[in-house]
Formats: C-alpha cells, sequence, structure tokens
C-alpha cells in the first residue's frame, strides 16, 4: 500500500454535512473506496458504518432509519444504533441474535458543520483557528477529478469577500493548512472572507469538495452569499473535470475488506461462567413508583452490547449478592442501560442494597445482556401482560412493537396509580397501554381469562409478574386453548423448593469427562469443580441461561424456565437446579 | 371506473398509479403485455394509441395518452384542492411546467438507460448515464437551495406538485441503469419526502421508507 494512502487511512476526513443527516434519513457515502452509511438516530448520535448488510451485502443505506435501529430493505435484519449489533432476524422470529453479529462501525464526529470520519483515524478532528470564532455552511459540490488535482487547482477558484463592494470574484491567497484542507482567502477593498476547503477522497477518481466560509453571515445575505459561491465552485468544477478527462484514469485505491465475518453462520460459544465484564457508572436514579428505583447505568470506556427486548444484565452488587434485572431500553436505545428495582425488604438484599447505598456516580459491575426472553416480531397481535415490576421486560417488548407499529396491547396489573412505575414510558405508547389497578388475586384471574379468551392461531402472549399471577396465567392460557409455543414467561424467581437429596453421574460427552454429582451439590457447581465453566446467571432456575442440550437420560427438572411442552421433551435442562431421574446423564457439554 | 392500460414495470405507468394512489381515485388497470410480449405494438393496440406506447388512461368516453399529460389530467380533474397542479397561481403553474419537462429529459436519459439494461433497448447507454448525471446535478443542486428556503419540493411551494410525482420514479429507479446516487444528498432525502406522501403506493425496485419525524404537516419536509 503506498504510503499516500496509509496517511490518508489514518486522518479524519469530513463525508457529510451535518444537514445530510435528518432525522429517520439513511445517508449513502463513500471514503477511500469504501462505501459508508451514516445515519443519526433520534437522540443525535451519528452512525457511520460500513453500508452492507451482513446478511447477504445489500447497502444499507436503501434501509429505514427508524430512529434506534437501522433495518435492512431485504431481510428486516436490525442493526443497533452506537453498537451497530444485529437485534433481530425476522427469519428467525423466536431466537436471539448472537452478539457477534455485528456491522463495521467508524468512529464519527461532528464539527464545522460537518461529519468526520475516517479508516483508522489517529488523534482528533484538527482544529480550523479560521472557523473557531463562527461558520457558514456552503454547498458541497462530488468532482469527477482525483483529490490531488483538485487540491492543486483549488487556487483558481475565485469569488468576491461578503460585503465586497463591487460584487465581482477576484482571485485568492492559498494557505494550505492540512494535507486535504486550504484556506483561500479573498480581499477587496475592506472586505475580506476566509472559505476553509476540505477535500473528500470518495475514491482515487473523485472527491467531494466541502467548502465552510469563516463567519457568520446575516440572515438576509445568506442566500445570495451561497449563490454565489456554488457559482464559483461550479466554474472550477468544470474545468478541473476537462483536465481530468485529459489524465489517465489514476489507480484505485485499495480497499481493506475483512474476511466474512464467520459468526453470521456460526454464532460464538456464550461468555462461560457467571462473568461481569461491563463497567457502568449510574447516571441517574430515580424513584419511578412508590417502590421502584430506576437506575440508567452508563458505559464507562466501549459502548454497551448491543441487547434485545426481553434481555436481562446481572449486576454485581457492592455487598457482593449478584441479582438479574431486565432491561426497560428498546433495541437499539443503547446509550445507556435502564433498570427497575423494586424494594423486597424480605428478600436477601440486593434491591435493598440497589435502593439504600448505591448512588449516582457510583460504578458497578454487570454481566453483558442475555436474552433467554425472545420477543417474536412478526405476530399480528402481541398481547403482553405485567405484574407490577414484570413491567420491566414488557417495557423493552411494547418498545419495539410500538415502534414498528405492529399490533399489541400491554396490559399492566398493580395496586395503584402509585405503583406504576415508568408512568412517563408508559404514556408515550398510546393507547395499547392498558392498566388494571387494586385488584385482588379473584378479579385478577377473571381479567387474565377475559385478556386471554379465544385467541387466534397466531397471538403471542407474553407474561412476567409474582409466581402466583404467573401460574393462574398459564393455565388460564392453556384452558383457553393457546398453543404451548405462543405463551412465554419469566418468573422473577424459582420459589419451588429444590429437592437436592439425589446422586447421581453425570457425562460431559464434548468434554470427555465423567462426574459424580453428590446430593447436597447442583450440577453446575460440580462441573465448575472440575473445570467446566457454563454460563449461569440466576442460578435458581429461573432465567434460562444454564440451559444444556440433554443426550441421553430423563432430567428431574426443577426449574420454573422451560414450559410443560419443553420439560416433557426432555432434551434440555438447567443444569443449576435440576437434577437426574435416574443415576445417569449425558450432557452435550 | 377509469381505466389504465399499465404494466407493472413501467416508470411511466407506476407515475399514474402513484398520483391515482394519492388523490384516492379508484382505477381499473388494465395489463398489457409490453415485454416479452410487445402487445403496445400490436394492431389491437394502434386503435387505443395509434403511437403504440403506454400508459394510456380512459376515464368514462375520454382517452388520454402520454404519461406527463395524464398527470396533468388527473391533478386537473381530481385534486379538489388544486395544489397538485396549481392552476390558480400563475408562477407555481410555470415552474410545475418547467418541471414536468425537466421529467421528459429524465425519463429519456435515467429512465432510458434503465430500458436498455433490463430489457436490451437500443440506446446510447453512455450518453443516456451522462445525460441522467447532468440533469441530477442540476435538481440535486436546485433541492439543496429549495431546502436552505424551507421548501422541500420541486416547485417553490410548501407541498408537492406532479412535477415531483413525473421525476420521482425516473430517480428512485436510476440504480437499475447503472447512475448511482452516491453524489446527490439532497436528491436522496426528496425521495424519501415523496415516499411519505400519505396515499404513497410501490413498485417492483420502489420501496417505502418508514415513518418520518413527527411532525403537524405531513407534506412538510423533513
Ligand atoms: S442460571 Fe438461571 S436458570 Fe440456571
Amino acid at each position: 500500500m503506498s504510503a499516500v494512502l496509509t496517511e490518508l487511512r489514518a486522518a479524519w476526513h469530513p463525508v457529510a454535512a451535518g444537514t445530510d443527516l435528518p432525522p429517520r434519513h439513511a445517508f449513502q457515502g463513500e471514503l477511500l473506496g469504501r462505501e459508508l452509511v451514516a445515519w443519526r438516530a433520534d437522540d443525535g448520535f451519528v452512525n457511520v458504518w460500513e453500508n452492507r448488510c451482513l446478511h447477504r451485502g445489500v447497502r444499507l443505506s436503501i434501509g429505514t432509519n427508524d430512529g434506534t435501529e437501522l433495518v435492512c430493505r431485504y431481510h428486516g435484519w436490525r442493526y443497533a444504533s452506537r453498537s451497530a449489533g444485529c437485534t433481530y432476524i425476522p427469519a428467525h422470529p423466536a431466537d436471539a441474535p448472537a452478539r457477534t453479529i455485528c456491522n463495521r462501525t467508524f468512529p464519527a464526529v461532528e464539527r464545522y458543520g460537518l461529519v468526520w470520519t475516517g479508516e483508522d483515524p489517529v488523534g482528533e478532528v484538527p482544529d480550523v483557528a479560521v472557523l473557531e470564532g463562527g461558520h457558514t455552511d456552503l454547498r458541497h459540490l462530488p468532482f469527477d477529478a482525483p483529490a490531488d488535482l483538485v487540491m492543486a487547482e483549488l487556487g483558481s477558484l475565485r469569488f468576491a469577500p461578503v460585503g465586497s463592494p463591487s460584487g465581482e470574484p477576484v482571485g485568492v491567497d492559498v494557505v494550505e493548512i492540512g494535507p486535504l484542507t486550504v484556506a483561500l482567502t479573498a480581499s477587496d477593498g475592506s472586505a475580506e472572507s476566509s472559505v476553509v476547503v476540505f477535500v473528500q477522497p470518495v475514491d482515487a477518481a473523485h472527491c467531494v469538495v466541502r467548502p465552510v466560509l469563516a463567519g457568520v453571515v446575516d440572515a438576509a445575505d445568506l442566500r445570495a452569499v451561497r449563490r454565489h459561491h456554488a457559482t464559483a465552485l461550479e466554474t472550477l468544477r468544470t474545468s478541473v473535470e476537462e483536465i481530468a478527462r485529459t489524465l489517465p484514469g489514476p489507480e484505485p485505491y485499495e480497499v481493506l475488506l475483512e474476511r466474512a465475518p464467520v459468526h453470521v453462520a456460526d454464532p460464538a460459544p456464550p461468555v462461560a461462567g457467571r462473568t461481569a465484564p461491563l463497567r457502568v457508572r449510574v447516571a441517574r436514579k430515580w424513584r419511578t413508583s412508590a417502590e421502584v428505583m430506576a437506575f440508567d447505568l452508563e458505559s464507562i470506556g466501549d459502548p454497551l452490547p448491543t441487547h434485545q427486548p426481553g434481555a436481562h444484565i446481572d449486576v454485581h452488587l457492592p455487598n457482593g449478592l449478584v441479582r438479574q434485572y431486565s432491561l426497560t431500553n428498546g433495541p437499539g436505545d443503547t446509550a445507556s442501560y435502564v433498570i427497575g428495582v423494586k424494594r423486597e425488604p424480605e428478600s436477601r438484599g440486593g434491591s435493598v442494597a440497589l435502593h439504600d447505598t448505591v448512588r449516582e456516580g457510583d460504578v458497578l459491575a454487570i454481566s453483558e445482556p442475555r436474552n433467554n426472553f425472545v420477543l417474536r416480531r412478526d405476530s399480528p397481535r402481541t398481547v403482553l401482560i405485567a405484574g407490577g415490576i414484570g413491567l420491566t421486560p414488557l417495557l423493552a417488548m411494547a418498545r419495539a412493537l410500538h415502534r414498528m407499529g405492529a399490533g399489541f396491547e400491554l396490559h399492566i396489573f398493580a395496586r395503584s396509580d402509585e405503583h406504576l412505575p415508568f408512568a412517563d414510558v408508559l404514556e408515550t405508547l398510546g393507547s395499547s397501554v392498558h392498566t388494571h389497578l387494586g385488584l385482588d388475586p379473584a378479579a385478577t384471574g377473571v381479567t387474565l381469562g377475559e385478556l386471554l379468551a379465544e385467541p387466534a392461531s397466531t397471538d403471542q402472549v407474553y407474561v412476567c409478574g409474582p409466581g402466583p399471577m404467573l401460574d393462574a396465567a398459564r393455565s388460564l392460557a392453556a384452558a383457553a386453548g393457546w398453543a404451548d409455543e405462543a405463551v412465554h414467561f419469566e418468573y422473577f424467581a424459582n420459589t419451588t423448593e429444590i429437592d437436592v437429596s439425589s446422586t447421581f453421574e453425570v457425562s460431559l460427552a464434548r468434554s470427555a469427562l465423567t462426574v459424580t454429582v453428590p446430593a447436597g451439590s447442583t450440577i453446575l457447581e460440580v462441573m465448575r469443580e472440575n473445570g467446566v465453566a457454563v454460563p449461569s446467571s440466576c442460578e435458581q432456575g429461573a432465567c434460562g441461561t444454564c440451559s444444556v442440550a440433554v443426550i441421553e437420560g430423563q432430567p428431574d427438572h426443577q426449574d420454573v424456565y422451560l414450559s410443560e411442552s419443553e420439560r416433557a421433551r426432555g432434551d434440555r435442562m438447567m443444569v443449576c437446579v435440576s437434577r437426574a431421574r435416574g443415576d445417569r446423564l449425558v450432557l452435550d457439554v | 371506473m377509469i381505466r389504465l392500460y399499465d404494466w407493472e414495470l413501467s416508470v411511466n405507468c407506476y407515475k399514474q398509479r402513484l398520483m391515482m394512489g394519492i388523490l384516492g381515485v379508484d382505477y381499473e388497470s388494465v395489463p398489457v403485455d409490453f415485454y416479452p410480449g410487445r402487445e403496445h405494438k400490436s394492431p389491437e393496440f394502434a386503435e387505443i394509441n395509434p403511437l403504440g406506447h403506454i400508459p394510456v388512461l380512459v376515464d368514462g368516453d375520454y382517452s388520454l395518452r402520454d404519461a406527463h399529460a395524464i398527470l396533468v389530467y388527473l391533478a386537473a380533474k381530481y385534486d379538489p384542492s388544486r395544489r397538485w397542479y396549481p392552476v390558480d397561481e400563475p408562477e407555481l403553474l410555470g415552474e410545475t411546467a418547467q418541471w414536468m419537462l425537466f421529467a421528459e429529459a429524465t425519463t429519456n436519459t435515467a429512465s432510458a438507460a434503465r430500458l436498455h439494461v433490463n430489457l436490451g433497448y437500443d440506446f446510447d447507454i453512455e450518453e443516456c448515464r451522462a445525460g441522467a448525471h447532468r440533469l441530477f446535478r442540476v435538481l440535486d443542486e436546485h433541492l439543496w437551495f429549495r431546502e436552505r428556503d424551507g421548501l422541500g419540493w420541486v416547485a417553490g411551494a410548501e407541498h408537492p406538485t406532479i412535477a415531483d410525482i413525473a421525476i420521482f420514479p425516473d430517480v428512485m429507479l436510476s440504480e437499475e441503469g447503472g447512475i448511482s446516487r452516491l453524489d446527490y444528498p439532497a436528491l436522496r432525502r426528496w425521495t424519501d419526502r415523496v415516499r411519505r406522501i400519505p396515499g404513497f403506493v410501490v413498485m417492483p425496485g420502489i420501496f417505502p421508507v418508514g415513518d418520518g419525524p413527527e411532525r403537524a404537516d405531513p407534506l412538510s419536509i423533513a
């Protein structure tokens, strides 16, 4: 690779005007022969990515910017703002995409009215002193000419300084202020203006000339000034393109392409064990209902990993406890994670620690988000049923469905208005939200029965709440004729008494290891002692993280994660609580 | 009921479907086997249009050919707001007519390139492409300055006119003819706006764009 190209790859370049990225638009650009898509999320964040969908290489710039995700036009793969991670694959509506399915991102900075990026830029976007006192955006023009030719010819640009008495274009003084940047100053009598011209190398034979006028022009003169400069630049373009046509075509830039991302086909294995690789700072802590505190957790350092609706994180607390909390964010809403924590004075102290001792500014260790409560996004009608704080994962789902314009209902059961968490978010979801306040268990049962009556075959229901409510909802759904696969649930905790009295043998097929699980120990613990790591989170059979495939033998299910039909199939089990019915199991570990 | 002699993949027929979709006009599509059947060149079709091209619109006893003329008729007859073909505003009407002629030029360059690539029509493809780029440069600059004035459409109004409808498909399908829109960001933004007009309909190769930012008037610029 040539030294010039190496230098260009290490530099920042403007690739768009800030005004080229209005809300809900996907901008198509190119730098050094690489096509880019740039888009602004609703929160203002500017994304600059490689312009190809990981799935079939289709240009993402023809897709849809929905405000938090960029959706590929062809097969609807959705990618989150910031991380560019894939949040949803319509062809696999029931599965969470592997977190490693992620587009190539490039850094993006807005400065001087321009959007800057680079292949591998070193340092900061260069300071341009003359623009620091204010600037005016002018029309940018693409040139069918190489950047170095344009740089050499820019000195012949002629324009009239703002306020020039004659209004006639005059020659300019040229000061080179960077490898692809010049300041051009025109003076006429007492009038003087400077235009800083940035040249963006699109590919070896094309560039975009991006002029910025130093100083702020009176609103009344703005249109005339912009017209004047557009005409001046057009004149230059005509003559430079004339020259370019007489020159031999330059060697194309060599574009560094990544190898096809293998993980698209072959999801990477999940992280082993109960790890907490992420550090977050509590940016904000606020009371969102009588018993619930909300925490806004922002990343320290790297952007937060992509998550999907229904995902949860483990929060490692200062007192040593580890607790699971669902993310309430919509997909693509990756600036920070927002969780809601209900104060449970009866419990072992996880929620109390978060309520009483964790303060704004504190740093917490958390796991990467995991999703064992996957939302299908292809159902014409989705019923979301939340009991109290069970709203948190369903809030993320409701946001995703709302944004997609999909048909859904969100039903929240709570004691009273004061007990309704995230009321401000609920308000943004419009008429799909229904609250059921102050019902006793019997009345709750009646209402649930009504909500679950007469399902269509394509309906899906997601329930999260206290155990008794979930049990009731599940049996009512079964009685009303819901298919087992259409009923999705997430328990807060496994409150059943775990029977740990059996002793049995477990063969770990892929690890070529056979171990004995004695009474009083779990499979997970014994595997860990033997150096075999399996991811886990709640470690009480509620969250589904430690699910393992069963090759042989009958599991003794003691979790609350699997549905009846999944239990009956017996082909997977939660190794944190479940055991063997007989004296031996063979697991795919 | 209005009848449209129609072929699904024709840009000029799509212009009529789009206009009638937006105006909420019911019509019946009469498919003409343009390719490979060349039905528009058949003796039977010569009675409908002796020039042997589509679209042709038949409204009761009234029959009209030529895509851009049909747009004039549809808007003048079926748009009670009198905005799409602004007969009451001479300046705007003049501009609309000017850009309708521009649309003839985009059809003869950008859409001709597409016919060459897709159906093997015998046009000078390089000249078609160069001509389309010349026009796109002019239109991109024009729309960029319009945006600076807070306006989003080819004619100088706060609402679109038939000129937007006439130019839009030629621009939107240009890549099928090998004409990239990478150099025309203002043009690309305008195609988003057209696709957000209530009543917008699609054709193969022209996709919807999703919701725009929330704003009071759906026809104002984004
Ligand atoms: S770790 Fe949560 S179900 Fe086993």
